[in-house]
């Protein structure tokens, strides 16, 4: 049967993000999520398996926090989730990440389409979809903003920044998929009680033999700085209006 | 020949990463993927200029083409302006290459064969500093460099083998309308606070008023379609550095916050006093928007 493997990662939520008065970055007290348009794409490939009359597998690559997602992903309509488990994952740089996507794709038989998301919330380094594609030696699009499917063809739209193009591929291929690709909506209670019964398959880093060695070495962290005045103004409405007019005049902005 | 080799589907972006190129000393060669192209681009001082010839029009066919290329020359370093094509050309290179890449870098250098460079993390709230050695591709936004002319390069055409499985079926210019939010001098931001698409109103009332531009969050253009997506701001959208921003109803999440740092002042209005924008202001109202937008129109229009 007809597989759509999407690729999700679990991310530290931005929002937890404790900055030092040094400006160091303290992320020992963030909370994981799956990465934001990473849930777009899931529900994505929901719909696409659906349309290839076939199933759709989540697949992610994470240190062994990354359990924690394995419930949510299969609330979100997937059948099946596969995890590749390994401390590794915590250094990984784009070719690492990639090669170890691709070592578990090369295991199932039958992949139609592999779908990514835009960029993960953490890195936003959008490589993914492409090096899968050299990887796998499958066609790769990425931008996409609507798909079709017609047979094992599919056409997709592409946004880019000064056209939207039209493409398409036979398939087995790889795509990435912006936000607006469609909604990702809620899991409902019922969906959350299903998922508990879902096949899940594990990776150890053993299994999927490649050299989890980054060709990128991070060499320092620090927060951004934002100095800003986080002047709230007080009063009734008409006088929190007087003295933003008289802020913007003194500081000469308007 | 070793040296760094530049792409950008943008002639502009390839002048800058040129000029980079060149001040590390090193032979500094453009690639492209047309005559016309190539013409665009010859005036920026590049040693040569490469035109990788096979027969597609989608420049992202060429993925396995330019490592191919890159490889047999002995190129020494691959950059790339950062845009959707770029991107996207740049990682299936280094797919190819089986390279290190960094993407999307706010500031590079390469010294004997080492790139060292920042990036931003987490939409936008941490700067991470990362070392490459050996051949690899690097992602870079437009304006990281001053471009410069040179004496006209010599254009050099290379037959290639393009990937055709991907057919272009298509292609519709996006028109782009109004100003350009990057060089505006005053912005009026609209959140997903706002309702309706006819509260938009309330954002040009004042926006007239100031003689601004409008810009938006991510969800206004592209869920909600209310703005052309080159009116949004952040990490995936505009940069803008105006003398003054007023957001109404942006909760002001990294993402956002990102492309708006540079502005000199940055006025808030959001219901919710908790809301990340207040963190990212200089001046905050906490009010409901259809309330304080219109008094400050009329109090702005009094006053100017
Ligand atoms: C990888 C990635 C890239 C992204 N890139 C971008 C980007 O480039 N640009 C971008 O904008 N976003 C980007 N985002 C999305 C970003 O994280 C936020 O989701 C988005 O900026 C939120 O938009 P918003 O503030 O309009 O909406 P919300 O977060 O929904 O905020 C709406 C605000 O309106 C307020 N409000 C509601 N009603 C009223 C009222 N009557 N009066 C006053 N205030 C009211 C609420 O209190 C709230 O603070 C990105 C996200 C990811 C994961």
């Amino acid at each position: 049967m007809s597989k759509t493997i999407v690729c999700y990662k679990w991310v530290k939520d931005e929002a937890d993000i404790k900055v030092n008065p040094d400006l160091s970055v303290d992320l020992s007290k963030a909370k994981g999520k799956i990465s934001d348009y990473d849930k777009n794409a899931i529900e994505a490939a929901v719909q696409a398996a659906r349309l290839l009359a076939g199933k759709s597998i989540g697949l992610t690559f994470g240190t062994p926090k990354t359990k924690q997602s394995l419930k949510d992903a299969l609330s979100r309509g997937l059948e099946e989730v596969c995890w590749i488990n390994t401390e590794a994952a915590a250094e990984a740089d784009g070719i690492v990440t990639s090669k170890a996507l691709a070592a578990a794709i090369k295991k199932m038989d039958d992949v139609s389409l592999v779908i990514c998301a835009e960029g993960a919330s953490d890195t936003y380094a959008r490589q993914t979809a492409p090096r899968l594609g050299a990887l796998l030696q499958w066609p790769v699009i990425t931008s996409v903003s609507k798909i079709q499917i017609n047979g094992d063809i599919l056409s997709a739209s592409r946004k880019l920044d000064d056209c939207i193009e039209t493409v398409k591929v036979k398939l087995p291929a790889v795509i990435a998929v912006l936000p607006e690709i469609c909604n990702a909506p809620i899991p409902g209670l019922k969906a959350v009680m299903a998922a508990g019964k879902k096949p899940i398959a594990e990776y150890q880093a053993g299994d999927i033999g490649i050299d989890f060695t980054s060709k990128s070495q991070v060499s320092g962290l620090k927060a951004y700085a934002m100095n800003r005045k986080n002047i709230i103004l007080e009063g009734d409405t008409s006088e929190k209006i007087a003295s933003l007019v008289a802020a913007l005049k003194k500081e000469g902005v308007l | 020949m070793a040296g760094i080799y530049v792409y950008s589907d943008q002639s502009r972006i390839t002048a800058e990463l040129i000029s980079f190129a060149r001040q590390t000393g090193a032979a500094a060669f453009a690639l492209c993927f047309s005559i016309e192209q190539a013409k665009a681009i010859k005036d920026f001082g590049a040693d040569k200029v490469y035109v990788l010839q096979g027969g597609s029009p989608l420049v992202e066919n060429y993925g396995r083409a330019v490592a191919d290329f890159l490889k047999s020359q002995g190129a020494d370093l691959f950059l790339v302006g950062a845009t959707a094509r770029g991107r996207d050309i740049a990682s299936r290179v280094a797919g190819h290459s089986d390279c290190g890449m960094v993407s999307d870098v706010s500031s590079v250098s390469w010294t004997e064969g080492r790139v060292s460079c920042e990036r931003l993390m987490y939409g936008g709230a941490v700067i991470q500093e990362e070392l490459l050695s050996g051949f690899c591709v690097v992602s870079i936004p437009a304006g990281k460099f001053e471009a410069e002319t040179g004496e006209s390069s010599e254009i050099v055409v290379v037959e290639v083998e393009a990937d055709n499985r991907v057919i272009l079926v298509d292609t519709a210019p996006i028109v782009r309308e109004g100003a350009d939010l990057s060089a505006a001098d005053k912005v009026i931001c609209v959140g997903l606070g706002i309702e309706k698409e006819e509260d938009l109103q309330l954002a040009k009332d004042l926006a007239d008023v100031l003689g601004a531009e409008i810009g938006c969050t991510r969800g206004i253009s592209e869920e909600r379609h209310w703005l052309p997506v080159e009116k949004y701001i952040g990490i995936s959208g505009a940069a803008i550095k105006p003398q003054l921003y007023i957001s109404m109803g942006v909760s002001g999440q990294v993402q956002h916050v990102v492309g708006i740092r540079e502005s000199k002042i940055i006025v808030a209005v959001d219901t919710n006093e908790k809301a990340p924008i207040f963190r990212a202001a200089d001046y905050g109202i906490v009010g409901d928007l259809y309330e304080i937008i219109p008094l400050l129109t009329r109090a702005l229009k009094k006053d100017l």
